[in-house]
């Protein structure tokens, strides 16, 4: 079986983030860039059906030069290869334009199985995973808490909802998306950290995959944002000084906000 | 001459295992599994030894090995001394590992090498590389007999490996005659026991000469990058102390800006950048087997178990009440820091070791 992951280098989301006020993108230079946590499950569970069924591996990530970084850091766990889609003029891409970009990208490994995280921790939209799979025309099974993989090469996933788990089921090829329940993924070994410098790693421009850069980036944009401000500082609280009427007090402000 | 810098690869590794540690064994945890009674964390050994293959860093990769050597295994102590990981890596993938290596033992390298198996050198904790002391163990043909006190990383290891009059013996851990008494000890992150041997088989891996020097072997090896671990612990009370006078406040300031403390922290800081030097000296010229290895290691211990005790005082200090509770980790750095200054030979010992080697008049 033939397995894209798609992998997103984010910001550190234990770290403070913050956005650009020239373009309200956000700033990557001086964040602690990481793979995106959820994408590390996806690599896990990628490895694990190779080591299963055999295969091979295959990391997609589009990003500037230094997610380069993130895919040896993928690399590392143990996938063959990666493919690193790297242009300038995509900057500022909406979600829209990066599901075209990656759905051309990954037209051109024709994949059984695309992973991925069910959502990246900085955008949090968990629209891609679908979006990518309408635009190759297969299934999405998303947010899995469980794939397996029949003998036909038939996908079943326990799909984790509010109220418990739905079973679905699709043929080959099928975009999986997974939550972090799902499994427990490795720590790269001493030689994998060696063996991923030797790795092939190709780098796909906007033209290699015959994409207009117009219909990308900031210009190409289908949403924009026109503003942005910081979360206010939190604010002193309001203090009840006990004086026989504290519990009236504390319910009164309760009701104005309307709590009880 | 030792290159000092981390290479691209040291650091990569260095960031894998500080991730890994930081989520499989955070302080807290450490604490707790210290008051649990048995502080080791096999989890966590199987994580470190076996998955991330790093129990076998120092082993041929012809035996199965990372085929890597002192330099990387010297990274690792670095971040296991940074988070007082209760794990034999220094007993067995340094210590067990430089003794086998010297008798070119295949099956015992293998298993260690692949986390199937840990092993610890029957020698007291406190045994400084140098001149062979005599045996506490003899050997009636492969039968053993005899006491081996406050042995480190034995408690829970698979393989002891016992020096004897009549050669070095490898004996499993779990074979009738051996007895493992564990001790009370004021680290409890690195557990010792008294080991006493009653006619326990095993099979001799060296006789003669060559065992004295597998046994010398392991012990410069562990010595050396002892200091490591010591320049892990100093570097983690060094930065959870500036972290800790940044955010505490006192007279409408945080207190690192009173010069009584950034002084103080200033100084520890060049200790640190010093003991770094010398620790990568020791683990860069052991790694090469170069002739300056003694005076490098003596050099090291000589320096770094001093700073790493300074900075887990400073630690506590600087902490102010909260250094001096049972709930906060500090109290585990200061006791790795006074159990590793007596590991492998004092201080005072190892200056006068250092003295005879470079000639000083005495």
């Amino acid at each position: 079986m033939k397995t894209v992951v798609l992998v997103k280098q984010v910001p550190d989301s234990g770290a403070e983030r913050r956005l650009r006020d020239a373009d309200h993108t956000i700033e990557r230079e001086s964040a602690d860039n990481l793979i995106n946590e959820m994408d590390d499950y996806a690599i896990e569970e990628a490895l694990r059906l190779q080591e299963a069924h055999g295969g091979e591996v295959t990391i997609l990530t589009m990003g500037p030069t230094q997610a380069a970084e993130s895919i040896r850091k993928a690399l590392s766990m143990g996938p063959d290869q990666a493919v690193h889609v790297l242009d300038d003029a995509l900057a500022g891409s909406c979600a829209v334009a990066t599901s075209a970009v990656l759905a051309a990208a990954l037209r051109t490994l024709s994949p059984d199985l695309v992973l991925s995280g069910a959502e990246s921790t900085d955008g949090r939209v968990q629209a891609m995973p679908h979006m990518v799979a309408e635009r190759l025309g297969i299934a999405a099974l998303t947010g899995a808490r469980k794939l397996t993989v029949g003998g036909d090469g038939t996908l079943t996933v326990e799909r984790q909802t509010d109220e418990g788990y739905e079973v679905v089921t699709a043929a080959t090829p099928a975009v999986v998306s997974v939550w972090d329940t799902i499994n427990e993924p490795r720590y790269p070994s001493f030689k994998g950290i060696m063996a991923a410098k030797k790795k092939p790693v190709s780098v796909l421009s906007l033209a290699d995959l015959g994409i207009d850069p117009g219909e990308v980036g900031t210009a190409g944009a289908t949403s924009a944002v026109v503003s942005h401000q910081e979360r206010p500082a939190r604010s002193a609280g309001q203090k009840i000084i006990d004086q026989g009427d504290g519990g009236v007090k504390l319910v009164e402000f309760l009701a104005s906000e309307k709590f009880v | 001459m030792t290159d000092l810098r981390y290479g691209e690869l040291e650091q990569e590794l260095r960031g894998t295992v500080r991730e890994m540690l930081s989520a499989q064994s955070p302080p807290e945890q450490v604490l707790a599994r210290c008051e649990g009674g048995d502080p080791y964390d096999p989890k966590l050994w199987r994580t470190l030894a076996a998955e991330m293959g790093l129990a076998g860093l120092a082993v041929p990769e012809r035996y199965g090995g990372g085929g890597a050597g002192w330099r990387e295994a010297a990274v690792v102590l670095e971040e296991l001394g940074r988070a007082v990981a209760p794990v034999p890596y220094l007993g067995s993938a340094v210590v067990a590992t430089a003794v086998l290596r010297a008798v070119d033992d295949r099956a015992l390298l293998t298993d260690l090498a692949a986390g199937a198996a840990t092993a610890a050198l029957a020698a007291p904790f406190a045994t400084a590389p140098g001149p062979p002391t005599d045996p506490t163990v003899r050997a009636a043909g492969d039968n053993l007999t005899g006491t081996v006190r406050g042995v480190a990383d034995a408690l829970h290891a698979d393989v002891l490996l016992v020096p004897t009059g009549d050669g070095l013996f490898a004996v499993p851990a779990d074979t009738p005659g051996v007895g493992r008494h564990p001790l009370v000890t004021l680290d409890l992150t690195r557990p010792l026991c008294d080991l006493s041997l009653a006619a326990a088989p095993g099979w001799r891996l060296a006789a003669g000469p060559e065992s004295a020097r597998a046994v010398a072997a392991g012990l410069t090896a562990g010595a050396a990058l002892l200091a490591s671990e010591q320049l892990g612990v100093a570097e983690w009370c060094l930065d959870t102390t500036v972290e800790y006078v940044r955010t505490r406040y006192q007279f409408a300031r945080p207190v690192g800006s009173f010069q009584a403390l950034k002084h103080r922290l200033a100084d520890l800081w060049v200790e640190i950048a010093q003991a770094r030097a010398v620790a990568r000296h020791a683990a860069g010229c052991l790694a090469t087997g170069d002739p300056d290895t003694p005076v490098a290691t003596a050099l090291a211990q000589a320096f770094c178990a001093p700073v790493a005790v300074h900075a887990a005082e400073e630690c506590v200090q600087l902490h102010g009440g909260i250094g001096f509770t049972w709930e906060h980790p500090a109290h585990l750095y200061l006791k790795r820091a006074k159990s590793g200054a007596i590991g492998f030979g004092t201080a005072d010992r190892h200056r006068a070791t250092l003295a005879t080697l470079v000639d000083l008049p005495g």
